[in-house]
């Protein structure tokens, strides 16, 4: 029975996604980009719309949020998979919407107002039936698909609206993102990077040889160093893990240090991030806000004695705070930390926000 | 279907295509064959125990999949009941798996090699396969040792069989296994296992993974050889027979990630901290790579992991590397650290843990302290129970109260009588007949001097059946091997008494030979094989020869031969096993050697010296020895005052003098 298969096909789909998932990121971060990860469980989840039977928005929703479930449990510190749920599920809301024919008003954000004059929660229950809905939900997602396939080219565009000539450019490891930000800006001006190494993975070497490539004078610095050199950076572009709900960043370690360091200087701070990256959640001391990986790095396996005396952590991440951070440039243009709440009411429905 | 998303997955299919042509396959053997975890592994396999909540065998299942293995053939033995059933329940046998698991049972396995040998009789593998145990921990990425392997096998023409896996650790690491140290001795290039090679590097800093890549030909090697029990005896035959099969094992060293095998308690131990301390990451335990439900647990500071519906009393502390399983309940003012506790726990109040392992269902009431040890499933430890450094509470004991447990103890429900009883059929006999033995020696009373005046169990002593190998098999917690320089000295001995039996069977040969007029071809034959068995160099063997032939005399008819009587019964055997001699002196090096060894000897015997000329002259006449290795060996050869004495003997003065002039001579006649 080609049903049966087919849905046997997604679950493998489904299944090897999720171990991917488990696996990723031995260290050095994930091993594809988060732009990369992002694609996929978007097309993962259009395969699941396309191929599950669900005969109304309602059983579609809860197939998704099931589905979400696992893949953000399976690796809760890569946010882009839930983000992506979100906006599925917020497109299944718009496209239910329209096909019921109300307006996209009645469905927008709630105010204050109407909280007040609404009287009750909205009883919508999702369960009507409608031909074209399957159809409508599959358009907006490859929609979202082509959105997500240009947020880097939408975010270097904008390079040469921030970096000037003979400017001195810091950065801290490698984004993909500040790499083709740079990379554009330096079509058309001359400037200096310097890369902060972001021991103990070092992906900073990394950048570093790819911006010399394309020819821009760049110059590595240890961690240590970020204070002694902040005086002479113009300004601070970097890329990140998550923008959180508060604006704040979760974003590879020693980051936070250059923010302060910038903050002393007064040295701008840019954060190149692409609004897939922007999540619900808000910083706390939960525990899937960390990630500690193998101390491997931080002292190798081979050392023998001195192993059994002390503790090795080896965390991934730091917290910076939103107050630390000038303009945020995404996709869609630059916005203050201030403003991120207001982002994230657009692109996400708050019913959705818990899985 | 976008552009992107396509591409994706056409890049999966071609990469699946090709391991599809050959997919990779992996032999778990679920059994260790041997004792160690006795009385533990009693009632429960080894590869089902434990380590941070989640069944060994897991670890190394995910480890396989995760390095891409399609197909794992799991052998189990002893208990292959519960085995199976784990594995059946588990993520393994769900239809969407991508690693397919055949579970394989036979009571019949009692090694490695009956193992192997049925994995070539049921002709399983068709490839290149993984051989681990079901007690590996690790998250080594081995495709790389995977691809070496191969390369190496299609170079060399299928020389390679094997590749082992090790780790870099220096030693004094605490999760190198005392008993595993090993030595490896390797071609620094090609990185091969050697002996005797020009160039090679020895190394002591190597953790052996006991993983390993195999080609098929490991599963006939074993058939062909089935006195090979374990992987050492292979190695071991690979690397004797190198020269005459032309098989090699080759090792991939590798610097990151972990691998261990978890071989005794001590390494239980390490294994379990060191993967509480996320050395095994991605392989952490709120990673749930189980996908089992209610296992998730979370990780925060200090790596404190809790699983769900734990409550902790007021005052109790975490300190740091505790992991504590689901519906765990623990009291007040208790302090715990480097912990790992099971589900369904109930724990007291003022309990101090210190590098515990308990595993589910536990009860420990209050005012308990427990030091280094290991907790079984069900046992129960009363109030003001002490268990000091490397204690072991078995399923289902009782301990206590007021009690403080000696180092060292081992508690179990089992009578370690009723252990020997049934010892022979103890890999046969399946549970229930295990179930029955114990209730018909459950008379014996309890020992409440031993497990306290409400305890339930039997104090095992670590020396209780040293029955003939290794004491090693019943010490739980491994051994602390103190570097004692006996040892070394010891090992010489035994090498030189190997010579020693090598020279007195060569001797029986030639006697035999003499005896029965055996043709000398076959005498060759006959030596090389006791050259093998005894693992003897070829410089050696042409030695030790040389001697036992010039001894013969004395030998047969006493020492107190004259010189005259020596030489006359020396020179028609010289005659006869000439061509013994020829086959083993061939190049320049052979002739000197066999010269030193004749000089060594006639140095022994100093009241014989004058029958070396004669000697000499007929091994000379009959072409064993050449003119210019004699000449070259009395010119170079004095070493110290006693071989320049010898040098100076008369008739030796002579017979080189002779030697030259025939050799000018003949010179002469060349021109």
């Amino acid at each position: 029975m080609p049903g049966a298969d087919k849905e046997a096909d997604l679950t493998e789909r489904i299944e090897a996604f999720l171990a991917d998932l488990k696996r990723g990121g031995c260290g050095t971060g994930p091993i594809r980009g988060s732009g990369e990860t992002a694609r996929e469980t978007t097309a993962l989840l259009r395969k699941v719309t396309a191929q599950a039977r669900w005969s109304s928005a309602g059983d579609l929703m809860e197939i998704i949020r099931k589905e979400g479930r696992r893949m953000t449990a399976a690796q809760p510190s890569e946010t882009t998979v839930g983000n992506m749920v979100l906006r599925v599920l917020k497109i299944i809301r718009e496209e239910y919407a329209r096909s019921r024919g109300s307006s996209e008003e009645t469905d927008q954000q709630e105010s204050l107002h109407k909280l007040l004059t609404s009287g009750g929660l909205s009883d919508e229950n999702f369960r009507q039936h409608y031909v074209h809905l399957k159809a409508n939900v599959i358009e907006a997602i490859n929609e979202l698909l082509t959105e997500l396939e240009g947020t880097t080219d939408n975010i270097a565009m904008q390079a040469l609206e921030h970096i000037h000539s003979n400017e001195v450019i810091m950065t801290v490891g490698r984004s993909r993102t500040v790499e083709a930000f740079l990379k554009d800006a330096a079509r058309k001006r001359k400037f200096h990077v310097i890369v902060a190494e972001c021991a103990p993975f070092c992906q900073g070497h990394e950048m570093a040889t790819n911006l010399s490539k394309a020819s821009i004078e760049t110059t590595v610095i240890a961690d240590a160093a970020i204070f002694a050199v902040m005086s002479r950076v113009n300004k601070v572009i970097i890329g990140t893990q998550t923008v959180l709900a508060n604006g704040g960043l979760r974003a590879v370690n020693g980051t936070h240090t250059v923010a302060l360091a910038a903050r002393h200087h007064s040295t701008p701070l840019i954060v190149c991030a692409p609004m897939f990256k922007l999540s619900p959640q808000f910083p706390n001391e939960e525990d899937t806000f960390h990630k500690f990986v193998s101390p491997h790095e931080v002292l190798p396996f081979t050392e023998g004695e001195i192993l059994s005396k002390v503790n090795v952590h080896c965390p991934v991440f730091d917290y910076v705070p939103p107050e630390l951070i000038t303009l945020f440039i995404s996709n869609i243009g630059g916005n203050a930390p201030s403003y991120i709440y207001r982002l994230m009411s657009e692109l996400y429905h708050p019913e959705d926000h818990d899985l | 279907m976008s552009s992107r998303g396509g591409k994706q997955k056409k890049g999966n299919v071609t990469s699946e295509q090709e391991e599809e042509e050959q997919p990779l396959q992996a032999v778990l053997v679920a059994d260790s064959f041997n004792r160690r975890f006795f009385p533990i592994s009693k009632d429960q396999p080894r590869a089902l125990l434990p380590l941070g909540n989640v069944a060994m065998i897991d670890y190394t299942l995910e480890f396989l999949t995760s390095t891409g293995v399609q197909e794992t053939f799991v052998f189990c033995c002893w208990m292959s009941n519960k085995i199976k059933d784990h594995l059946l329940k588990s993520k393994w046998c769900r239809p969407t798996s991508p690693n397919v698991v055949h579970i394989i049972t036979s009571d019949l396995y009692r090694s490695l090699g009956d193992v192997l040998r049925d994995v070539d009789a049921k002709n399983l593998v068709r490839n290149d396969f993984i051989l681990v145990y079901g007690d590996v921990v690790s998250n080594i990425d081995v495709s790389q040792a995977l691809q070496e392997h191969r390369h190496r096998r299609k170079v060399d023409k299928n020389i390679s069989v094997m590749t082992m896996v090790f780790k870099e650790s220096s030693p004094g690491h605490k999760s190198r296994c005392e008993e595993d140290d090993v030595i490896v001795a390797m071609d620094s290039k090609s990185k091969r296992f050697s002996m005797g090679t020009d160039e090679f590097e020895i190394r002591h800093d190597l953790l052996d993974c006991h993983i390993s890549i195999c080609s098929p030909q490991v599963a006939e090697l074993f058939t062909d050889n089935f006195d090979y029990q374990t992987r050492n005896d292979f190695v071991r035959g690979i690397l004797v027979n190198e020269e005459i099969l032309g098989n090699q094992i080759h090792l991939y060293v590798t610097q990151d990630g972990y691998g261990a095998r978890v071989s005794n308690l001590q390494m239980y131990d390490s294994v379990s901290s060191d993967m509480v301390r996320r050395w095994v990451y991605p392989l952490t335990p709120e990673a749930n790579f189980t996908d089992q439900q209610g296992q998730g647990c979370t990780h925060s500071r200090h790596n404190v992991y809790r699983g769900a519906e734990v409550s902790l009393g007021h005052g109790s502390q975490m300190e740091e590397n505790v992991l504590i399983g689901r519906d765990t309940s623990i009291g007040a003012n208790c302090h715990i650290s480097n912990s790992v506790i099971g589900n369904n726990c109930t724990i007291g109040d003022n309990v101090v843990l210190d590098r515990a392992h308990m595993w589910n269902n536990v009860h420990i009431s209050s005012n308990v302290e427990i030091h280094q040890s290991v907790v079984c499933d069900g046992a129960v430890v009363k109030e003001a129970v002490r268990l000091n450094k490397q204690c072991v509470l078995a399923y289902n004991v009782v301990i206590g109260p007021n009690l403080s447990l000696p180092e060292g103890t081992v508690v179990s429900m089992h009578h370690p009588e009723e252990e020997e009883e049934d010892d022979d059929d103890e890999f046969l006999s399946d549970d229930q007949e295990v179930g029955h033995s114990k209730d018909k020696t459950r008379q014996k009373a309890f020992n409440p001097a031993e497990v306290g005046p409400e305890g339930k169990g039997y104090i095992w002593k670590a020396s209780m059946n040293d029955t003939e190998d290794e004491e090693l098999a019943q010490c739980l917690w491994g051994l602390v091997l103190n570097p004692d320089p006996e040892s070394d000295s010891e090992s010489e001995a035994s090498e030189e008494s190997q010579d020693r039996t090598f020279q007195l069977e060569v001797l029986g040969t030639l006697q035999r030979g003499l005896e029965e007029n055996i043709v000398c071809d076959n005498l060759v034959l006959e030596i090389n094989s006791l050259k093998y068995a005894y693992n003897i160099t070829l410089k050696e063997v042409m030695q030790i020869l040389t001697r036992v032939v010039l001894e013969y005399p004395f030998q047969q008819q006493g020492t107190q031969l004259t010189t005259l009587q020596y030489t006359g019964s020396l020179l028609p055997l010289l005659k006869t096993w000439s061509p013994v001699f020829k086959n083993y002196i061939k190049r320049a090096q052979d002739h000197l050697d066999c010269l030193s060894a004749v000089e060594e000897l006639f140095l022994e015997q100093d009241t014989h010296q004058t029958a070396m000329v004669k000697v000499l002259m007929k091994m000379y006449q009959l072409e064993i020895l050449e003119e210019e290795a004699i000449l070259k060996w009395f010119s170079t050869g004095a070493t110290n005052d006693k071989s320049r004495q010898l040098r100076k003997n008369q008739g030796l003065q002579k017979f080189i003098q002779w030697l030259k002039e025939a050799e000018d001579e003949s010179s002469e006649e060349g021109e």
